[in-house]
């Protein structure tokens, strides 16, 4: 969504990413960061299951 | 004192003069260097084709390849260069609303010959015609090599060439004239917005790519009697993966030559840089939205094939699906969209396999499907931005966005389809079978690609 009242790039002064303004940039960044944190542990328990087989 | 008002107008003048200098050629290096940064991207696509080749095949790709990227740049000049300032408001060829395109135009600042060859060649009053024309034919051959991977060790090479021509040369000009130009129709009416090319490059070679494929068929041993899909290994995964970072390495000058500098006579804004189309951007956008593009993608991508391969073809992806917003994507955003494109990556490039596609390196998934995802999802969360730095400018809709991806997709698709089964009925699309069983480098290259004995070469490799 645009960030400013009126659909004109002459409005624009300061930031012009989406949503700016809002609260919904920190809400992305902190998904972002949960989702490294579960990419992560999804990553250290599929790695061990593969240790797993070679180790029986 | 008035004595000392002339000096200072005339040292004003002076600084004014120095000061214009300065920027012209910072805006001619600006371009010219993105032309040796974008060349990365074949050194790239060489490697990375190269090594998915098998061993009895790699010199044949790498010329294939060579070639293509040769034969785009006379073409585009010849004619591709015309099409993108010609074509912008459709077949009418009529100039459009910021008066810098249609035949006219086109006629006097496109062709090779004429007046209009003034700004085709050396001219010391002209420091951006050449470079901005080496950027675009950079885009032109970049296509070629999307297209090049997806038909490795089957293809005849100048029936290759001649696709290459169709692509690089005419179908994603056609999708750049109507998409990233102020003027393009699909810019003023829809306020389609692609700033990175994600469907007017990528999704358009993509989808020629799969319309050359379906009539050219799988490799020899690609699927069993009853439909199922072997893996044909490449004979050297880490040089193609080194040629999927090179790519990546490339693709900051292809994103860098997205960006029209300020101050020139042809700039958009005296004091900022703009998009093509004339809107707002920062190279600090790019910078943000680039990195963080390149790491979901990759982290997505690895969360289920845990494959190099895959993960470098996700950083592509990953890149990809940001590329139409990386102006204005908030960077946490770029992530999460490109982390979702390395997840979808994978599975769509199997289901392609599935319907007995052959891509041998995905191409038709990382550059199309991802291509139209791209311009898509921008759709989802872009809509209601400006599309030109006008009043009253036309804005991005999802609506917009989505007219935009099927044009793409159907200009890269139908003229990949349609020139492949003409060369098919020419005989000129697929090798004998039993060159390609012979292995192509033995058939029609007089080198080897590497000495006897290190890895096997010739018939007997497979």
């Amino acid at each position: 969504m645009f960030p400013y009242d009126t659909a004109d790039w002459a409005v624009v002064d300061g930031p012009m990413f989406m949503l700016a303004n809002t609260s919904w940039p920190g809400i992305f960044t902190a998904i972002a960061a949960v989702l490294c944190v579960w990419v992560l542990a999804a990553g250290f328990r599929s790695e061990h299951e593969q240790y797993a087989k070679f180790e029986k | 004192m008035e004595q000392q008002l002339a000096d200072l107008t005339a040292q004003l003048a002076a600084l004014q003069s120095s000061s214009g200098v300065t920027n012209t050629n910072f805006a001619e290096v600006y371009y010219y260097l993105t032309i040796p940064l974008m060349i990365i991207i074949h050194a790239g696509f060489l490697a990375y084709e190269m090594g998915a080749s098998r061993a009895k095949n790699v010199l044949s790709s790498g010329v294939k390849n060579i070639l293509a990227f040769a034969f785009i740049i006379p073409t585009f000049y010849f004619f591709g260069w015309w099409i993108y300032w010609g074509f912008p408001t459709g077949l009418t060829f009529s100039e459009g609303p910021m008066g810098i395109s249609g035949a006219a135009y086109a006629n006097a600042i496109a062709f090779g010959w004429g007046e209009s060859a003034q700004y085709m060649g050396p001219n010391v009053t002209d420091q951006i015609s050449g470079v901005f024309f080496g950027a675009f034919a950079m885009f032109a051959a970049t296509t070629a090599s999307i297209m090049s991977g997806a038909v490795i060790e089957r293809i005849q090479t100048v029936g290759f060439i001649i696709l290459a021509i169709v692509l690089g040369s005419f179908a994603w000009v056609v999708a750049a004239a109507w998409g990233w130009h102020a003027d393009g129709w699909l810019v003023t009416q829809w306020g389609v917005h692609d700033f990175g090319a994600a469907g007017l490059v990528h999704a358009v070679a993509g989808f020629f790519a799969l319309g050359v494929l379906m009539h050219l068929g799988p490799r020899i041993g690609k699927f069993n009697v009853d439909g199922s899909a072997n893996h044909i290994a490449g004979h050297n995964m880490p040089l193609t993966v080194v040629g999927l970072m090179l790519i990546i390495v490339g693709f900051w000058g292809f994103l860098m030559a997205c960006v029209v500098p300020p101050g020139e006579a042809w700039s958009w804004f005296a004091d900022k840089q703009a998009t093509i189309y004339g809107t707002p951007i920062t190279l600090s956008a790019l910078a943000f939205n680039i990195l963080m593009g390149i790491a979901g993608g990759i982290i997505g991508s690895w969360i289920w094939t845990k494959d190099p391969f895959w993960m470098m073809s996700g950083a592509l992806a990953g890149i990809i699906s940001v590329a139409s917003g990386l102006d204005i994507y908030f960077p946490a955003l770029a992530f999460i969209i490109a982390m979702s494109a390395g997840i979808i990556l994978k599975p769509a490039a199997t289901w392609l396999e599935s319907r007995g596609i052959d891509d041998a390196v995905g191409a038709v998934t990382v550059h199309g499907t991802i291509g139209l995802y791209g311009v898509i999802m921008l759709g989802v969360f872009g809509s209601g931005y400006p599309a030109l730095a006008i009043e009253n400018a036309p804005v991005i809709t999802l609506y917009g966005q989505i007219i935009g991806a099927v044009v793409f997709f159907l200009l890269g698709f139908v003229p990949g389809w349609v020139f492949a089964l003409i060369l098919k009925k020419m005989g000129m699309l697929r090798v004998p079978a039993a060159a390609e069983e012979a292995g192509l480098d033995t058939v029609k290259v007089p080198a080897q690609g590497y000495p006897e004995g290190i890895v096997p070469s010739g018939p007997a490799s497979s």
